[in-house]
């Protein structure tokens, strides 16, 4: 009974928000319009230069165009879920921490992670979003994949999964700010490398391909789980790299966390 | 019901030289210093009692609140509210407690009033009807109505502290902690506020902790100061203990008929007085003496002054609380608390 009346209050606390950041999203149209145009446009030349690409050669080691896109959409979807929900650890680095404004959250009885990423939820990600979801529905019909039931479940579960690897490295980057007062740009420096993910890994050297495995996960959250539905093969590795790799960082994330919580030094006033 | 026994915070601090050299040198060379802000300092409040929390600028007020509200963790020494520790257990312990910050909302930018409460009574479970029934209490004390459906963004400084003041009090705190509640408010707002403090102090026997600069805040609410300044205990007491001990310390105000006359008077000279004993200042108009009565009677010192120049105005200002600070904050008076 406990632990439904919390996940009802979670709901509830996320409902309002939710109902605000989309109440000001009507407020300021010109504001999302533009920022939603600005990425629609990114995407659509990254998604042309690729094609430009393939008219040139027929595959790129042995991925066709439609399986790249198919990759490609499937690394939005984590992306973009990871940024309409926890969006406010930028903030944490970049400013929240630096002015003192955390004092706010602890002096609320629930969990200060909770309390910080609940009051902002990103209607920009609705952009990425919307990219995935039309790559996705453009390239799957033009690749074999095997959709069972058990496909579809695990194709959410890498989606929740590869979620939290993005929430993860955000988490932990923006703890250093505890103790440096400001970390927005080493969470800069470990998000940007998501731009690798959305292409085969094998596409890059050992080196670079190491790091986006082993050390900064990303090749989790798009490469390895969908070249599972492509290739049907390795579902362990695969899928289960996933959930392995983002349940260490979410527990890495939230010690962090809690360390640099009882560091917080506030600021004067 | 609050026991703080020796408390102390240090902070480490970078020094850095100026320029961007000396950024560069204590980026590979950081050179640190402690600085304490928070120096041992020990008091005990009781159920029900208001404690005026004073000092000057930077003496350490704020970061003795943030330890007893438990935003920071203290280098050393105790602190027990309620019989819980701030810091151990935190959200445990804040759910008996209020704070307010008077220099920074606490509250959600864009969010109306309204639902800044929906969201609060969630957050602490308070449950529909007491929910009622206290949203009815802080209307009626503070006067929420006429602006319950704007955004937190849009409201007066007045009306947003007791926007503030009303969301720390909707799951009915036993300890109140107020920094700053009145800091930029016009008369008749902070006459408002230190009013609402009173009913709920009276209401539910709330403790309450506030801090100010405004000592009117305190000669209204407070029974009790507790004053610090350079993260040490300087005072504890009642109020009218600090004014029977340091209540020598007085004022006579003058409006000389010439200012060059005013050169013509010597009182340290013509009283045998010490520096610390008398000050003159003026603002080109008005003169104002102060000095101690013990030293110097009152009657001698107009005497004198009234034979010596002709004056338009004068009168001799009563022992007031804020004199007596000053003249701590100045070190003019020796403590011995």
């Amino acid at each position: 009974m406990r632990i439904l009346h919390k996940i009802h209050r979670t709901f509830k606390l996320h409902r309002i928000f939710i109902k605000q950041d989309l109440k000001k999203l009507m407020e300021y149209k010109i504001d999302f319009l533009t920022g939603a145009i600005g990425m629609l446009l990114t995407q659509a030349i990254n998604i042309f230069f690729l094609s430009v690409i393939f008219a040139r050669i027929p595959n790129l080691e042995g991925y066709s165009f439609e399986q790249i896109i198919f990759i490609y959409g499937f690394a939005l979807l984590p992306k973009s879920i990871d940024h309409l929900f926890f969006d406010n650890l930028w903030a944490i680095g970049y400013f929240i921490i630096r002015k003192g404004d955390f004092d706010k959250y602890l002096t609320r009885p629930v969990s200060t992670l909770f309390a910080v990423t609940v009051e902002k939820f990103q209607v920009d990600a609705f952009g990425e979003l919307f990219v995935g979801v039309l790559l996705l529905g453009y390239s799957v019909p033009k690749i074999t994949l095997n959709i069972s039931f058990l496909n579809v479940i695990l194709f959410i579960i890498s989606i929740i999964f590869a979620t939290f690897i993005y929430t993860g490295v955000k988490l932990i980057t923006s703890s250093i700010a505890f103790w440096t007062k400001r970390s927005g740009s080493i969470i800069y420096m470990f998000y940007m490398i998501n731009e690798f993910a959305k292409y085969p890994t094998t596409i890059y050297n050992r080196a670079l391909r190491a790091v986006i495995t082993y050390i900064v996960p990303f090749a989790f959250t798009a490469f390895f789980p969908a070249s599972y539905f492509i290739t049907g093969g390795n579902p362990w590795y695969n899928i289960g790299g996933t959930v392995v790799m983002s349940v260490i960082l979410m527990a890495v994330g939230i010690f962090v966390w809690n360390k640099g919580v009882s560091a917080y030094e506030s600021a004067g006033s | 019901m609050i026991y703080v026994e020796n408390l102390k915070k240090e902070f480490k601090k970078t020094i850095k030289e100026p320029g961007l050299k000396g950024s560069i040198k204590s980026f590979f060379k950081p050179k640190n210093e402690i600085i304490t802000a928070v120096n041992d300092i020990s008091f005990h409040v009781a159920k029900g009692e208001v404690l005026g929390f004073i000092g000057p600028n930077g003496a350490g007020k704020s970061t003795v609140i943030k330890m007893l509200t438990g935003i920071l963790t203290p280098t050393s020494g105790r602190c027990e509210i309620n019989g819980k520790i701030p810091y151990k257990n935190r959200k445990n312990y804040v759910k008996e407690i209020g704070v307010v910050f008077g220099q920074r909302t606490q509250l959600w930018w864009d969010l109306a009033l309204r639902e800044t409460y929906t969201v609060l009574k969630e957050i602490y479970e308070v449950d529909d009807e007491s929910y009622k029934k206290r949203m009815a209490f802080l209307n009626e004390v503070l006067e929420l109505e006429e602006f319950i459906t704007s955004p937190v963004r849009t409201l007066s400084l007045g009306q947003r502290m007791r926007a503030d003041i009303a969301a720390s009090l909707l799951h009915s705190p036993k300890v109140l902690f107020l920094d700053e509640p009145t800091i930029g408010l016009d008369v008749v707002v902070k006459d408002n506020i230190r009013k609402a403090i009173k009913a709920i102090n009276a209401e539910e026997n709330t403790t309450v902790i506030l801090t100010t600069h405004d000592l009117q805040d305190v000669e209204n609410l407070c029974e009790r100061i507790v004053m610090i300044d350079k993260g040490s205990k300087v005072f504890d007491g009642e109020i009218s203990a600090l004014k029977s001990k340091f209540g020598s310390s007085r004022e006579m105000k003058f409006v000389p008929e010439n200012p060059e006359s005013v050169s013509a008077l010597d009182y340290k000279k013509e009283f045998n007085l010490r520096d610390g004993d008398i000050a003159v200042e003026d603002d080109g108009y008005t003169y104002s003496v102060r000095f101690n009565s013990n030293k110097i009677g009152v009657e001698k010192l107009l005497n004198y002054t009234l034979s010596t120049i002709h004056v338009k105005d004068i009168n001799v200002g009563d022992a007031d609380i804020e004199e007596i600070i000053k003249g701590i904050y100045r070190s003019e008076v020796k403590l011995d608390a």
